[in-house]
């Protein structure tokens, strides 16, 4: 019994939707876009004891590529460690600047599952510690030290606030270069993350849809 | 199997019912030892026909170790229907019972424990099958009369006792493929009062490589050997000696490949066992045994750089057990029987990761009632009491009945309790991993070593407050359900068996605390429950004189109960294999625990050669695994 109504007021809704987007004559919505991005290096230097360094390499959702720029990025990666662009240095080597307004989460679902950035409460870099929190089980991945492969785990989708305010989701899919279905710790080169991410190039809206 | 090793397998049984023709002992008319009812002693601590016995149990005979031609003890018990082994998370070997891990399930050589576990696993492939006379296996919990560890069930080694008055002995040698060399030799006499065993067995191989472009070995070669002494003396027609010294030692290459260094090294494992019985019948209806083991374990390993001789790691580990134990056997009227026993552990570990020795001690209580109140109907009735220095006391009950239905049919049903202390690396771990940079605190220590991390200024987090971490850990338990039957008629021989196994308060570790580096500091707490349940069926038939037919299946469903209620509620995420991408699980995706296999089934038939004094077998053992990788990725 409760399907006709369901379908009745979806169908109403849409209508909404559609009739809303005719009538209004204010600045069009940009389309939300569904990409992949594949083999972003993230090298570093220490590690293992020793501190880590090196540069972070920056990422923008908004040309969906590597960047050099000091400003325009949103997150950037170095080894297993995501940095945003928003809060301050976390005390770490050759840390970039923050001088954005971007923040994170981190949302539990299947990446089709999550729909909107809305609700979640959001984090910056701050001092001693990365709004992704780092470490084996606490942030993206799990490191097993018997078979040595950083895997992302599954379930966890990354929730990203640009750094002009924009909205982002992610789905880390591989550690390992051309993302192998089952890596070889022992073999297969570490350091290159490939992720799925929806983009709402537009700037306060929430949807992923 | 593949076809090269089935063939070197059948062709190695050949030979060595060969040399075997020619030494002086001669097996006896085998088929009339079929026809005798086999004795086991594992399921009550008395002699007990093992058509009548209440519990599910499995029996090996030499006779099957000899024709099946293995030559280490996981080999044979791969064999039998429902015990596997396998590699756990850990990468170590470990035997498998109903669906039940090697941690839970107790070993015992003469009806005495042996140690040495590296991560819970007992590794089988430490004993030779040169010595047994038969290996007894007793499924379902059986805390009621073993105390710890005998959650899964117990198995049983008994070595060859004298029997005869002339000198008699064999010696046996085997080759293999990987360069493997085993050779025994076993002398044996009874002259009157007093007989003697000895044996000696040694294992060498090259090892193999699986994985040839990734440096080092997958098994690195190795070297052991296994002495075993045994006196009887009859004192007087009420008093009997058994006295044993076993001694065991294995040396294996190591090596290790990290950041394209080599490290080379080599480990070392010491086993002594001593184990003194006397037999002390004093009324015809009234018998004692006293025993003392004592048994130590050491294990050690170096691992360094061949050229600047940097340590890699070292480790050593030096465990002992003492063990006064005195039984009571009475029978109050024929079938009726009380047995009871008093006994006292003593336990400590010396290690590497471990601050200080520490020592475990605990006392125990057992008492049973085997007994026939109506004429078919046969029940034990079981329970044990355990008080421990380290952990809450426990009582273990446990209640069995069988009831015969006719000549060739009997029902059985079972329910008994079982526990396992938490281990002393549960306990007392303080370890770090130096290339990694994590840390496991076992629950006692994890207190003071977590403020001691934190004063250093280690810590960012603390996940847990003292007081949380206050209350002891609790004994791992089960409680399990056997329900079966077994039908003999001729020449078929045949057994089915249902098992339902519920497990409580299981300890895993979880983070109490997290690090400056990035990493975590774990520790034990108790909080899974699992359980296995599934089927078993066996059937044996003589298809003619010397040729025998045995098929043998186990279904299994082994889940953990948490995990199921966080499917039903969808929270339990995997990683599709082709595109990476999560995927919601329900509770139809959910294969259960890692590492069991849902279908395990072996097939054998025997030939023997009675004129060669030899024989042919040929077996299949297959195991199917399903959902495997789904289960491995699972987060928690």
């Amino acid at each position: 019994m409760k399907t006709p109504f369901k379908f009745i007021s979806l169908l109403a809704f849409s209508l909404l939707i559609a009739s809303c987007s005719e009538d209004d004559n204010g600045p069009t919505l940009d389309p939300v876009a569904s990409n992949t991005a594949s083999n972003i290096p993230a090298p570093q230097t220490g590690g293992q004891g020793e501190p880590t360094g090196g540069p972070f390499t920056k990422f923008s959702f908004a040309t969906g590529a590597i960047t050099t720029s000091d400003t325009e990025w949103d997150i950037a990666f170095r080894g297993t460690t995501i940095a945003v662009n928003g809060g301050t240095i976390t005390g770490t080597n050759d840390e970039p600047e923050r001088n954005g307004d971007a923040a994170a989460h981190i949302a539990t679902g299947t990446f089709a599952s999550i729909l909107t950035a809305e609700g979640f409460t959001y984090a910056q870099d701050a001092d001693t510690a990365f709004a992704i929190p780092t470490g084996s089980d606490n942030g993206w991945y799990n490191y097993n030290f018997m078979t040595n492969v950083v895997s992302p785990i599954p379930g966890r989708i990354l929730v990203v606030r640009t750094h002009d305010g924009k909205y982002a989701k992610v789905e880390f899919l591989s550690y390992y270069r051309d993302a192998p279905t089952s890596p070889d710790g022992f073999v297969d080169e570490s350091r290159f993350y490939t992720f799925n991410y929806v983009y709402n190039p537009n700037a306060g809206e929430t949807s992923f849809e | 199997m593949n076809l090269n090793s089935f063939v070197i397998t059948v062709f190695i049984t050949l030979c060595s019912g060969l040399l075997q023709g020619q030494k002086s002992e001669q097996p006896k008319d085998s088929t009339k030892i079929q026809r005798l009812d086999e004795v086991i002693v594992t399921a009550t601590r008395t002699q007990r026909q093992l058509s009548s016995l209440p519990l599910p149990v499995v029996l090996v005979s030499k006779k099957q170790v000899q024709q099946t031609g293995v030559i280490r003890l996981d080999e044979i018990l791969n064999e039998q229907t429902g015990i596997i082994t396998v590699a756990d998370e850990s990468g170590f070997n470990g035997v498998q019972i109903q669906g039940i891990a090697s941690d839970y399930i107790l070993l015992l050589i003469d009806g005495v424990p042996l140690l040495g576990r590296s991560a819970g696993n007992f590794d089988l492939s430490r004993l030779t099958v040169g010595n047994i006379q038969q290996i007894e296996v007793v499924k379902g919990p059986s805390s009621s009369l073993y105390g710890s560890e005998a959650l899964g069930g117990v198995i049983n080694i008994i070595t060859e006792k004298p029997k005869e008055i002339q000198l008699n002995g064999n010696a046996s040698y085997r080759f293999a493929s990987f360069n493997t060399h085993d050779a025994n030799l076993q002398l044996k006499q009874k002259k009157g009062d007093f007989g003697y065993t000895f044996f000696a067995n040694t294992l060498n191989s090259e090892g193999y490589d699986l994985r040839p472009e990734i440096p080092g070995q997958t098994v690195s070669p190795f070297e052991n050997y296994t002495l075993n002494g045994q006196i009887h003396y009859d004192i007087s027609d009420r008093l009997k000696l058994f006295s044993s010294a076993r001694y065991y030692r294995q040396e294996q290459d190591a090596q290790l490949f990290t950041d394209d260094v080599l490290f080379k090294g080599a480990s070392a494992i010491n086993e002594f066992n001593t184990h003194l019985r006397l037999d002390h019948t004093i009324a015809e209806k009234l018998q004692f045994q006293y025993e003392l083991y004592y048994t130590n374990y050491t294990a050690s390993e170096l691992i360094e750089s061949p050229i600047t001789e940097d340590v890699f790691s070292q480790s050593d580990f030096d465990q002992n057990l003492l063990r006064p134990e005195i039984r009571a056997v009475y029978r109050l009227k024929p079938q009726h029987t009380i047995t009871g026993g008093l006994g006292y552990n003593h336990e400590n570990l010396d290690r590497t990761f471990f601050d200080d020795k520490v020592t475990f001690n605990s006392q125990y209580g057992y008492v049973q009632y085997d007994f026939y109140p109506i004429e078919k109907l046969n029940l034990i009735l079981g329970a044990r009491f355990d008080n421990h220095s380290e952990y809450q006391s426990q009582l273990s009950p446990k209640l069995a009945v069988n009831y015969r239905l006719g000549s060739s049919i009997s029902l059985k049903a079972s329910v008994g309790y079982g526990f396992k202390a938490p281990d002393f690396r549960q306990l007392y771990f303080d370890f770090t991993n130096a290339t990694v940079g994590y840390t496991v605190l076992g629950y006692n220590v994890a207190v003071e070593k977590v403020q001691e991390l934190d004063n250093q200024g280690q810590l960012t987090d603390i996940l847990f407050s003292p007081d949380q971490l206050q209350d002891p850990l609790k004994p791992e338990s089960s409680i399990g359900y056997n329900l079966g039957a077994s039908f003999t008629k001729g020449k078929f021989k045949g057994d089915f068996n249902l098992f339902r196994n519920d497990f409580e308060n299981l300890i895993d570790t979880r983070i109490i605390a997290r690090k400056t580096n990035g990493q975590n500091v774990f520790s034990y707490t108790n909080f899974n429950k699992i359980y296995t349940t599934g089927l078993s069926v066996n059937a044996n038939y003589q298809l003619a004189e010397g040729l025998q037919l045995s098929a043998g299946y186990q279904l299994l469903y082994a889940k953990d109960k948490d995990k199921k209620v966080a499917l039903e509620r969808g929270e339990i995420f995997a990683r599709d294999p082709q595109s990476l991408q999560t995927i919601s699980l329900n509770n139809a995706d959910y294969f259960g625990l890692v590492n069991r296999s849902r279908h395990t089934a072996n097939f054998k038939i025997f030939y023997e050669l009675p004129k060669w004094n030899s024989n042919i077998n040929l077996r299949v053992i297959t195991e199917v695994h399903m959902g495997f990788l789904i289960a491995m990725e699972m987060p928690y």
